[in-house]
Order: C-alpha cells, then sequence, then structure tokens
C-alpha cells in the first residue's frame, strides 16, 4: 500500500485541531472542570500534577492551587529538599522589590555584558529535533522576557535572526548548521561538548526527522541519520579547547562563551577547566533531563544527577577562588520554579529549562519525540518537522504560553525569595543553610 | 650504492638479520585482501515477532455514544471539508481500522493521551494491569518489557524527554557509571568507526611466559576466550531438558560465548560443543573424560578437594561453582590456594547472598580479597543472579566480575512467563509460549545479546574505555548515589547522617 502523503492542515482542520487541543488542555489543569487527571499522565519525575500545573502556569499565569506544581515523587534530589520559610510575619512584603535578573559576564573582560531579567532561559533543542515553530515559540518569549534560547545542534533557521540578541548560536561536535554569519549573530556562543541525557555518546537525529528542510539547515543529504560524535574530534585537552575558544573569538569578538558538559565524576575539574580556557558561562547539564531521544541506559545509568553536581562545582570553583568570576548554570532535570530555588541555593547562579517549556505548550511526556511508531515524531507538533504535524504549534500561541509560564515561574520565585527574607537572587546561591532534607517523597 | 629491487623490499633488523618482503605493489594487494577478509565481531539481528501477544501498554476505552455524537456534530458543522469530518486525533492509527473509534486498536497505542486530552467526555487511557501484573518486586514489569522490545529488535531501546523513574534505587540502582568529558583514549566507538572490545578471557593468565633452553613455550597458558563478557547460565530445572538447553546451546555458538548446562542434558541431548559448559556434580568428576566434540570446559557444580585434585591437571578448562552462601569467602580463598583458576559465583535471582546481601558489595570483596592476595589475574570470576537489566552487566563488571551469567532474561526473551517463587535458583516455574520453535528463539536471544551488546558500548563509548577487560574492578568507573549524596546534601537540616 502506497504510504500517505502527509500535507498541511486546511484552515478548517487547524481551527478544529487547535480548538480541541487547547481546550483538552484547560479542561485537564483547572479544578472547576468535569475530568479528573488522565489516568496514564505523568511518571515519578513528572508528575501528572506537574504536567497539569505547567499547563495550568501556561494559560494563567498563575501557579495553581489545587495542584502540587513543587515536586515530583523520585524519593530523591530536589523532590527531597525544601526550603526552611520564615515565620509569615518575617516573610519580606508583598510590594518588596525582588531583584531576580542574572548578570552572565563576571570575567571583566572586553565581551559583552549582558544581564538577563529572569535567572534562566532556554536550552538547546535543535532544528529538526524541533519545528521552526518551537523554535520561534521560544526565541519570541525569550525576546519578551530579556532572556536567551539556545539553537541546540541543527542549524540556524533565517526567522531566528529577528530575535537574534536573544539566541545562543551552539556550536557542538557535528558542526551541523554552524556559519559565520550565526556565529557573529549571537550575544553568546554555547559549546556543547556533551548533554546530560547521553553524556559521552553524542547526538543522533533519525533518518525520517532529517527531511528536506532539516538536511539543508544541516548541510546534509535528507533522509540520512545523523550523528554527532562525541567528544569534538579537536579537542584532546583544556588547550585545545582554548583554541576553539579564540577562533570564535575571530568571528566574533564580542560574544560570551558558554561550555556545556555532563556530569561526570571529575566535572568540578572539567568546569575549571573550561573557566581557565576562557568560559563567561559554565553550563552543566545532568542526567535525568533532556528533550531529544537518547538511549534509556544512558539516561538512568551513565553521569551523576544535576542536583549532586551542582555542589561540588560550586564549592570546587569557591576553593579556586574563581568562583565569582563565572556564572554556573545547570540544567537536565530542572522542572519548577522550586527546582530553580533549590539549584541556586545548592550553588547555582541560574538554571536552562528545556522539557519544562515543552510541557508548558502541551508536552504529556509520552517519550515518542524520536519518531514513534508513526515515523512522523510528536503528536502535538513540538518534536516534530512532519509538515501536518508542526502546525499544531503556532508560534503566536506557542509565545504566549510560554510568557504565561514564565509569569508564573518568576512570581513563584520572587515568592520563594519573600519567604525567605531576601530580596535579591543572588543571596540566595550557596545557601544550602535555607534548605531541609525531607523525610518521605518516595517514588 | 645501487639500489636493487632486494634493497627496496628487506628491512635491517639491526641486528645484522635481515627479513625479506614481498615487492611493495605486491604488499599492498595483500594488506587490502586482508583489509577486505576482515570482519568486525557483530551479532546479526532480526527483528522477531511476538509468538504469544505480549500485554500491550494502555487501554482505550471510548464511550459510543460520546463519540456518535461528536461524529453527526462534525459532520454538519464541517459539511463540505471532509478532511476535517475524517481527521483523527491517533497519529498512530488506534481509530483509523474499519469502523474507527467504534472499535479501537489499543495495540497500537503509545499514550501520547492526545485523544484523552482533546475528549475527555468520552475517551480515556488507562495503563494497563496485565502488564503492571508481570514479573515481581526484583524482576519488574518494566524490565520484562524492555527486555521483551531488545529480543524483538536487537537495539538499543531509544525514548524522548528524559529520565522518567524513581532517583537512585536500591540494588544496581546505587551506581551512576561514569563519563569522560574531553579528554579520552577512545573516539567514537558506540559509532562503529572505532574498535571497542567486549571479549573477555577465562582461565588463569600467567604472570609471566616460561621457555625451553631452545626457545619453545613451556607451560602454554590453559585459557580461552569469548567474545562478550556473558554466558548463558542454566536454565531453572523445568525447562533444564528439552528444547530449551538446545536453544542456548545454539545461540551460544553463533555469539561465541558459552552456555552452561547439566551434564545429564548436554551427554542426553548430544549437545556437546566448544561452546557448551557441562555441569558435573564432584561425585561425577570422573565423567570429564566423556565429553568431546570440542568441549573446552566443563563446571564443577560445588567445590570438592578431593574431586579438584582428580582433574586440575586435565586438559579442559574447569570453572568451580560457588554460592555465595556460608563462609563463601574462605572457600574462595581455599579454592585459589588450591589453583582454581574460574570460580562462578551464584546468587538467587534477586541477586542476594543466603543472608540477603546484594552482588555488587559481594563482588567487590571477592575482587579486592583477589586483588590483596596478589593473585587477581590468575583467577576469572563470573557472577551469576539478579542480572535484569543490560545496565546490570557493566556495573557488575565494575564491582569486579570479568564476566556475568544471564538467566531469567533469556527465558523473558523467549516470552516465557515466570510463575511461582521467582526468587530461589532453579525452583521457578516457566510457562513458554504454546507454539514456539528453536529457530525463532534463538533469533529473539541473539537481539537480546546484540542489544546488551550495545548498551555496554555505550557505557564503555562514555568512559572512554576501549575494551571491557579494562572495565573489571574499576571502582574508579563507579560513582554511588550514596556517596555522592553525602558530599552535596551533608550540610543540609535533616539529610540523614549528615553535619546537622
Ligand atoms: S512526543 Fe511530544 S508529547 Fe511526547 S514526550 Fe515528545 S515532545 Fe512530549
Ligand atoms: S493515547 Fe495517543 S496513541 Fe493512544 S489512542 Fe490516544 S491518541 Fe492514539
Amino acid at each position: 500500500m502506497a504510504k500517505k502523503e502527509w500535507t498541511k492542515p486546511s484552515p478548517k482542520l487547524l481551527e478544529k485541531t487547535l480548538h480541541l487541543m487547547h481546550d483538552g488542555f484547560h479542561q485537564r489543569a483547572f479544578p472547576d472542570t468535569a475530568y479528573d487527571l488522565p489516568e496514564a499522565l505523568g511518571d515519578a519525575r513528572w508528575t501528572d500534577d506537574l504536567i497539569t500545573s505547567a499547563w495550568y502556569m501556561a494559560e494563567t499565569g498563575e501557579c495553581p492551587d489545587h495542584l502540587n506544581y513543587k515536586t515530583g515523587r523520585s524519593g530523591g534530589g530536589f523532590d527531597k529538599l525544601e526550603f526552611k520559610e520564615l515565620p509569615e510575619d518575617q516573610h519580606l512584603p508583598e510590594d518588596a522589590e525582588i531583584d531576580i535578573s542574572l548578570e552572565l559576564n563576571r570575567r571583566g573582560d572586553e565581551r559583552h555584558k549582558r544581564t538577563i531579567d529572569i535567572p534562566w532561559y532556554g536550552g538547546g533543542m535543535s532544528y529538526g529535533s524541533v519545528s521552526v515553530n518551537v523554535m520561534m515559540s521560544r526565541a519570541l518569549n525569550a525576546k519578551k522576557w530579556n532572556t536567551l534560547m539556545s539553537t541546540g545542534e541543527g542549524g540556524y533557521p533565517p526567522e531566528l535572526y529577528e530575535c537574534s540578541e536573544h539566541v545562543i548560536t551552539q556550536v557542538a561536535t557535528g558542526y551541523f548548521g554552524v556559519e559565520e554569519k550565526s556565529i557573529q549573530a549571537a550575544p553568546i556562543i554555547e559549546f556543547k561538548y556533551a548533554q546530560g541525557a547521553k553524556p559521552g555518546l553524542g547526538g543522533h537525529l533519525l533518518a525520517t526527522k532529517a527531511g528536506e528542510e532539516v538536511a539543508k539547515m544541516r548541510g546534509s543529504v535528507p533522509f540520512v541519520s545523523l550523528f554527532s560524535p562525541f567528544p569534538f574530534h579537536s579537542t584532546y585537552s583544556v588547550e585545545d579547547h582554548m583554541k576553539h575558544l579564540d577562533w570564535i573569538k575571530t568571528v566574533n569578538p564580542t560574544a560570551m562563551m558558554s561550555v556545556k558538559v555532563s556530569t561526570p565524576h571529575d566535572v568540578d575539574m572539567v568546569a575549571v577547566g573550561s573557566y581557565y580556557a576562557g568560559a563567561h558561562i559554565i553550563h552543566l547539564d545532568g542526567g535525568f533531563g533532556g528533550t531529544g531521544a537518547a538511549p534509556e541506559i544512558a539516561k538512568k545509568n551513565i553521569a551523576m544527577p544535576i542536583e549532586l553536581a551542582i555542589p561540588k562545582v560550586h564549592k570546587f570553583m569557591q576553593m579556586e577562588g574563581i568562583r565569582d568570576n563565572v556564572t554556573l548554570i545547570a540544567s537536565g532535570g530542572i522542572r519548577t520554579a522550586d527546582d530553580m530555588a533549590k539549584a541556586i541555593a545548592l550553588g547555582a547562579d541560574g538554571c536552562v529549562l528545556g522539557t519544562s517549556d515543552l510541557v508548558a505548550m502541551g508536552c504529556t511526556r509520552c517519550s515518542n519525540c524520536e519518531g514513534g511508531p508513526s515515523g512522523r515524531g510528536c503528536p502535538w507538533g513540538l518534536t516534530t518537522t512532519d509538515i501536518e504535524l508542526q502546525e499544531w504549534v503556532q508560534q503566536a500561541w506557542g509565545a504566549d504560553r510560554l510568557d504565561k509560564y514564565y509569569t508564573a515561574l518568576a512570581n513563584r520565585l520572587k515568592q520563594i525569595l519573600r519567604q525567605l527574607g531576601l530580596s535579591n537572587i543572588g543571596e540566595l546561591r550557596g545557601r544550602t543553610d535555607l534548605l531541609r532534607y525531607m523525610a518521605g517523597g518516595e517514588a | 650504492m645501487l639500489a636493487t629491487d632486494l634493497d627496496r623490499t628487506s628491512d635491517n633488523m639491526g641486528d645484522g638479520s635481515m627479513t625479506i618482503q614481498l615487492p611493495v605493489a605486491e604488499q599492498a594487494r595483500l594488506n587490502r585482501e586482508r583489509a577486505d577478509d576482515y570482519h568486525r565481531y557483530h551479532i546479526d539481528t532480526t527483528e522477531t515477532e511476538h509468538r504469544q501477544k505480549f500485554p500491550r501498554r494502555f487501554n482505550v476505552k471510548v464511550g459510543k455514544f460520546g463519540l456518535a455524537k461528536l461524529l453527526v456534530k462534525e459532520f454538519f458543522k464541517y459539511f463540505g471539508h471532509w478532511d476535517v469530518v475524517f481527521s483523527r486525533p491517533c497519529t498512530y492509527g488506534v481509530f483509523s481500522g474499519p469502523v474507527g473509534g467504534f472499535s479501537p486498536r489499543p495495540d497500537l497505542c503509545v499514550g501520547c493521551l492526545r485523544c484523552e486530552v482533546q475528549h475527555p467526555e468520552f475517551v480515556t487511557v488507562t495503563h494497563n494491569p496485565d502488564l503492571a501484573a508481570l514479573g515481581d518486586s526484583y524482576l519488574t514489569s518494566k524490565h520484562i518489557s524492555t527486555i521483551d522490545e531488545e529480543a524483538k529488535k536487537g537495539s538499543v531501546p531509544v525514548r524522548g524527554q528524559g529520565y522518567r523513574g524513581r532517583f537512585g534505587g536500591p540494588g544496581f540502582d546505587q551506581m551512576f557509571t561514569d563519563m569522560s568529558e574531553i579528554v579520552r583514549p577512545s573516539r567514537d566507538g558506540i559509532h562503529g568507526r572505532e574498535l571497542i572490545g567486549t571479549s573477555v578471557d577465562l582461565g588463569s593468565k600467567p604472570m609471566r611466559l616460561k621457555f625451553t633452553s631452545d626457545g619453545g613455550l613451556l607451560d602454554a597458558p590453559k585459557m580461552m576466550a569469548i567474545q562478550v563478557p556473558f554466558i548463558y547460565a542454566p536454565p531453572p530445572d523445568s525447562v533444564s531438558t528439552g528444547i530449551i538447553p538446545e536453544i542456548l546451546a545454539e545461540t551460544a555458538g553463533i555469539v561465541d560465548t558459552l552456555a552452561f548446562l547439566p551434564e545429564s542434558t548436554v551427554t542426553n541431548q548430544g549437545l556437546a560443543s566448544p561452546y557448551v559448559v557441562p555441569m558435573i556434580a564432584p561425585g561425577q568428576i570422573g565423567n570429564i573424560e566423556s565429553h568431546g566434540n570440542g568441549t573446552r570446559m566443563i563446571e564443577m557444580t560445588s567445590w570438592n578437594l578431593e574431586a579438584w585434585n582428580q582433574i586440575k591437571e586435565h586438559p579442559l578448562l574447569v570453572s568451580i561453582q560457588l554460592p555465595f552462601a556460608g563462609d563463601w569467602m574462605s572457600t574462595m580463598i581455599e579454592m585459589v590456594d588450591n589453583g582454581v583458576s574460574i570460580i562462578h559465583f551464584v546468587s538467587d535471582h534477586h541477586g542476594e547472598s543466603d543472608e540477603g546481601r546484594f552482588v555488587m558489595d559481594l563482588y567487590q570483596e571477592a575482587h579486592f580479597a583477589l586483588v590483596e592476595k596478589g593473585c587477581r589475574d590468575e583467577v576469572t570470576l563470573i557472577g551469576t543472579g539478579g542480572i535484569a537489566g543490560a545496565d546490570h552487566l557493566p556495573k557488575s563488571i565494575i564491582t569486579g566480575m570479568d564476566a556475568v551469567g544471564l538467566d531469567h532474561p533469556l527465558l523473558i526473551a523467549m516470552q516465557a512467563r515466570l510463575l511461582g517463587d521467582t526468587k530461589t535458583r532453579g525452583a521457578a516455574g516457566v510457562k513458554l509460549p504454546a507454539t514456539f520453535d528453536k529457530e525463532w528463539a534463538v533469533q529473539r536471544i541473539l537481539n537480546l545479546s546484540c542489544s546488551w551488546r550495545d548498551q555496554l558500548l555505550e557505557i564503555l563509548g562514555a568512559m572512554g574505555v576501549r575494551e571491557v577487560r579494562r572495565l573489571r574492578g574499576e571502582i574508579g568507573r563507579a560513582m554511588w548515589c550514596g556517596h555522592l549524596e553525602a558530599e552535596a546534601f551533608g550540610d543540609i537540616e535533616g539529610f540523614p547522617g549528615g553535619e546537622h
């Protein structure tokens, strides 16, 4: 039987589908509707409550009272930590000014100085793993919030240039889509050495997802599997890594450098080495996150969860006397505003969100991103470039969802600070004395 | 001096001797031929469907009345826009049967929940309780469905959107494995451009070679290599004769590993081969002489000094089984002192000793005792028991085993259902698929073996370790969740054993 040729949905089909989807997110996330949470939704890390509370936030800009939007049920890490809230009469007043902005260049060099308004930005999701619509939703929202998002390793779709001040260009081991133009356009260049979900394994875009446009952007042939090797073939040492940074400096003398690494035993040494090679941002990517497809064996077993890596790196950099010269960013398993605050209390300066952005735009965490049995990718239009499915996420809708979601996250972060009597997110960094390890919370 | 052909094709060895080489073009041709002949070790996989229905992941229930109401409404609302009228929420074909949603096909459901989120008034998708009921507290339904997928496809399971399970955990979940971030000795191994070796040696590595006065090798080492660091452990008693041993023996030959089988089965079913290890009780150890047809190794089923003394000079390799029970450590030392070169540790199916201690601790104790004694390389350690997932393989090796025995996963690969006591070795009841043939089962086990080997390569590749032999006892490659938590959270109030 001939394979069905999919086409762009007609306006009527688009209208019907979007209406049903958006209405569905509402029905499940709000307390006043007749429907329970779907029985099959959620897992120990992203519970049904966490997923639907992200939908609620993305629709209202507020945190839901009827759902647990703070922790999952994994039985460890962030899910076992809570803040030692001060008695209510010691909270900062509701109208007190709370500063959650984050300065990214702490080296004091001649590069870009950049302060983002919130202590997080969007992690790399490549064109190919997601559509232009998803990328643009994130970029438009990053612009609105004066923060950033990363291209991932799949090139720089031309549409992104309108948000270029808010787009990090990623250079990863396959060098897919790396161009002088996109490097020159970026305020920050991110060198991805590894990613937490598949540390030490490189990347792999399945042939089914490497269609005409994706292949063109990556300078490849359509429908051929694309491997990003691990690691950079030109890097055997910190000195080699420094040459990478010098190369970028030649192409874009003002860009800041971010180095994204995963979390091996010696992550502290790697971080310090990266700093001495010239990095402004050390981006640690823990093992439990990741938006793309990854071998199941790698996610749980290789490298350590981000909660355990942050204090290790933070303390080591303090001992080295360089902690205040570098921005430490954590990702890979950061789901909520509470997770972000805990990551900062453990020693990070800020965070990167990936999965959370997708969940806010409707991801149910069904894990069929690599194509699933249909071979077409995400049925919700997120991790796909299928001509029909990608239309289920419209740019304006996606950007609006993220805007409201970020509003709720920012407000929750400020609330945590207020309850701790802190007026600046920087004051929370490394304050493990404000945390308590909880009993319970089992998976 | 004029250059001659001989000059151009010979190497002066520096000691006055000369090796004569072929002319350059001829040498190049031969090299090319040799390269073309070279086949890197691999296991051939073929997608191999189920022989009995595997419980589906989800049940999909559609309210007929609600669906009919929706269809009528949409028919009139979108009359003429047939793409809209006939659109379905499911991209996986659950509602694309002859009568659409009136008779859904839940076997195709992957749980994306689009249907239920879009139509909460008449669609519900639930986890299938039949799937959840598989397995026991150790070999969970998650393990079983993963093994089933691996045995079906022969590939590494890949999924999107991160990890979904608990943080750390008991047993093998206590360990994360390390990776090497920038500087690493092996590059691209997992993508096939560079070789990562998975072969292991069984037997005693000689610490030095001894030669006769005329240069001949004295005491050639008694050892052999298998291509993967796992062997097929004997099946439970209820299936230790018949087709199962035949399947294991045949698959072991294809994979180039070993199937350990009861001696009586090997003899009665004529299964002797270089890839089969007859397991002989000490009382029958004299039978060692009767195993021909290329048999390379036998296993004595328990330690017995007298029996060992009878066979220790025998040309066949001998492995001796040692359960993790009682004072196993003293027994191990006694075995080693008496020259045993292969010890096969056995725990129960939950990876526990008779005292309930987990194998990762026991493996380390055994390994380091031999390191301490200065004879670790003279002994091969094999560990069987508690292996339920691909990650358990490298974790057993990191904690000190040279090779690991697979037991229940092989039966699961053949779609067997385990019944009754699944913890005690040998006691489990096994229900095999009703229609079941050898060729199918061999391919399923080949697929599982390939998938697990490939996943081992992922772990080795991430570490930058070129061969699995180097992973043995490399405790530095382990990151223990408990230790890391103590380091990270030790100063946080309420952390058990912390500063507060
Ligand atoms: S396929 Fe879509 S909904 Fe499912 S996990 Fe991936 S992004 Fe989320
Ligand atoms: S949950 Fe997804 S895969 Fe399952 S029937 Fe519904 S739409 Fe199809």
